[in-house]
């Protein structure tokens, strides 16, 4: 390799990592900018009903359908390894323990990453390029209280009872496929259930949902705010935004379990 | 007053302001004319605090905004109005939610006050019949329009416009001088367009300055852009719309 191609090579990469370290500067001081807010919530009740609804209500049928999925195939599986070694009527026990602890917010933080924060990508990004957020600065209003900070909090408070309702589902359809499938009377699988959980499962499960909130929430309106370059701009920055909150949800949702578990 | 002195801004390693200095008195109109990508809406974005400069002052009417927190800002904004290029309306509200839309969101005034001012930007901007109209409905002369009234609605002192009649057609276009001139005549507002066409310069603005390659090659009256000897400026005058 020539002189002059490692000079050029190196350039680059010392150009993104300026640009990686300047972006995260940029995201650390929109995030404390967005909990700085927080204090007008009462001003900005509206904007929040409006988001509790979208991140709550109206993204309840893809949780349901991911949690009852994953919680029926669980128990299909889990199930089929369980009679290998006689111990089928354990499933209630193992089908719990994933669905709490893991599988039941770590889908819900996925779809929700896929719909809630795709959506608050696409229409901040749409608001940029069409300097809707700058209209908003030039007038006089805040856009990380209006357009922000409302979702923050409307995520924060609806994705707990939306992880609640996943665990529910998921458990349920594993119920149902334990009963229908490998005839294992329900008596016998929420027995393995409830007597055995522990505060323990419950708080790694349901403190995941705040940090997925809070990921999810910043990263995707993070992106959206800075959006550039026309509607293919909104596009790439939608896309970036599921994917780098994805990620970060797969590793948050390791810690999490982590800390807890160890801690507790 | 809006005052630009030596305002110099740098995207990376570019240089889109060299040392800007500009003047712009209450109650007359300003036009920056200069090719596309020059920096001329820059010049709105500056004045209005969107963006700061890296060095230099801009003071509005004394006071120097560039080292100004953003909520120290809001109330010297509204001091100004913006019309930007593309409106930037809101797209799920009507034309009378986006003309009263920052009332609503700023000032703590009753709903009947801001019915009132709304009836009356709808008034001036000639758009009775279209008050539930959602923009998607309206055409581009009434979008504008509609960005126009909004832009109003504090009652500012000052009106920043960015490109008021580009991509419209000319009877429009003629619509939105008539109103920026109606504005400087009727309401005894200033106003400052940023503008490639440099007809709506001899139309409505009372002094221009011209903007080429991040400096300010020309600045003086209208009517005075016929004497001058650069050439960038002699072309401009003859060909009438500056496109690069």
């Amino acid at each position: 390799m020539s002189q002059s191609a490692i000079d050029k090579f190196s350039s680059k990469v010392d150009l993104s990592m300026k640009e990686f370290f300047l972006n995260m500067q940029e995201f650390f001081l929109f995030s404390i900018r967005a909990f700085i807010t927080i204090p007008k919530i009462k001003r900005y009740w509206r904007d929040f009903l409006d988001q509790a609804k979208i991140a709550g209500t109206d993204s309840l049928p893809i949780v349901l359908v991911s949690s009852v999925s994953i919680g029926a195939l669980l128990a299909v599986e889990v199930g089929n390894l369980l009679e290998d070694f006689g111990a089928k009527t354990m499933l209630g026990r193992s089908t719990a323990l994933s669905v709490i602890r893991e599988l039941g917010p770590l889908i819900m933080g996925l779809m929700l990453s896929a719909r809630y924060g795709s959506r608050n990508g696409a229409e901040l990004g749409a608001m940029k390029i069409s300097e809707q957020i700058d209209a908003l600065r030039a007038f006089g209003t805040d856009p990380i209280a209006k357009l922000v900070m409302p979702r923050l909090i409307a995520a924060l408070i609806v994705f707990i009872p939306l992880t609640a309702i996943a665990d529910f589902a998921g458990l349920y359809s594993a119920a149902l496929l334990a009963e229908h499938y490998h005839k294992i009377d329900p008596g016998i699988f929420w027995n393995a259930v409830f007597p055995r959980l522990v505060l323990k499962d419950f708080v790694v499960g349901f403190l995941k949902a705040p940090v997925f909130a809070i990921i999810i929430t910043l990263v995707s309106c993070f992106n959206g705010f800075i959006a550039q370059g026309g509607t293919a701009g909104v596009g790439r920055s939608t896309i970036k935004g599921i994917v780098v909150s994805s990620g970060l949800i797969l590793v948050a949702n390791f810690y999490v379990s982590k800390l807890v578990l160890e801690n507790m | 007053m809006i005052e630009l002195q030596e305002v110099t801004l740098r995207y990376g390693n570019r240089e889109i302001l060299k040392r800007v200095s500009l003047t712009v008195e209450d109650n007359k109109i300003k036009a920056v004319v200069g090719p596309s990508g020059v920096g001329k809406s820059t010049i709105l974005k500056l004045i209005l605090g969107l963006i700061k400069p890296n060095s230099g002052k801009i003071l509005i009417d004394g006071v120097d905004i560039t080292p100004l927190k953003e909520s120290q800002l809001y109330p010297i904004r509204r001091k100004m109005g913006i019309v930007f290029q593309g409106n930037a309306l809101f797209d799920s509200l009507t034309v009378s939610e986006n003309m009263g839309f920052f009332l609503r969101e700023n000032l703590k005034l009753s709903e009947k006050e801001i019915e009132r001012r709304v009836e009356e930007q709808i008034a001036f901007a000639s758009l009775q019949g279209y008050e539930t109209a959602r923009p998607e409905k309206l055409s581009g002369g009434m979008k504008k329009r509609v960005a126009i009234g909004r832009a109003m609605i504090f009652n500012p002192a000052m009106i920043l416009f960015d490109e008021p009649t580009a991509g419209l057609d000319p009877v429009s276009s003629k619509k939105i001088l008539g109103l920026i001139s109606s504005l400087r005549h009727k309401n005894n507002l200033g106003a400052v367009i940023v503008t490639h066409i440099i007809d709506d310069v001899f139309q409505v603005a009372d002094s221009v300055a011209v903007l080429y390659k991040g400096e300010i090659i020309f600045d003086g009256e209208t009517e005075s852009l016929h004497d001058s000897t650069h050439p960038f400026i002699r072309s401009i005058v003859s060909e009438k719309i500056l496109e690069q």
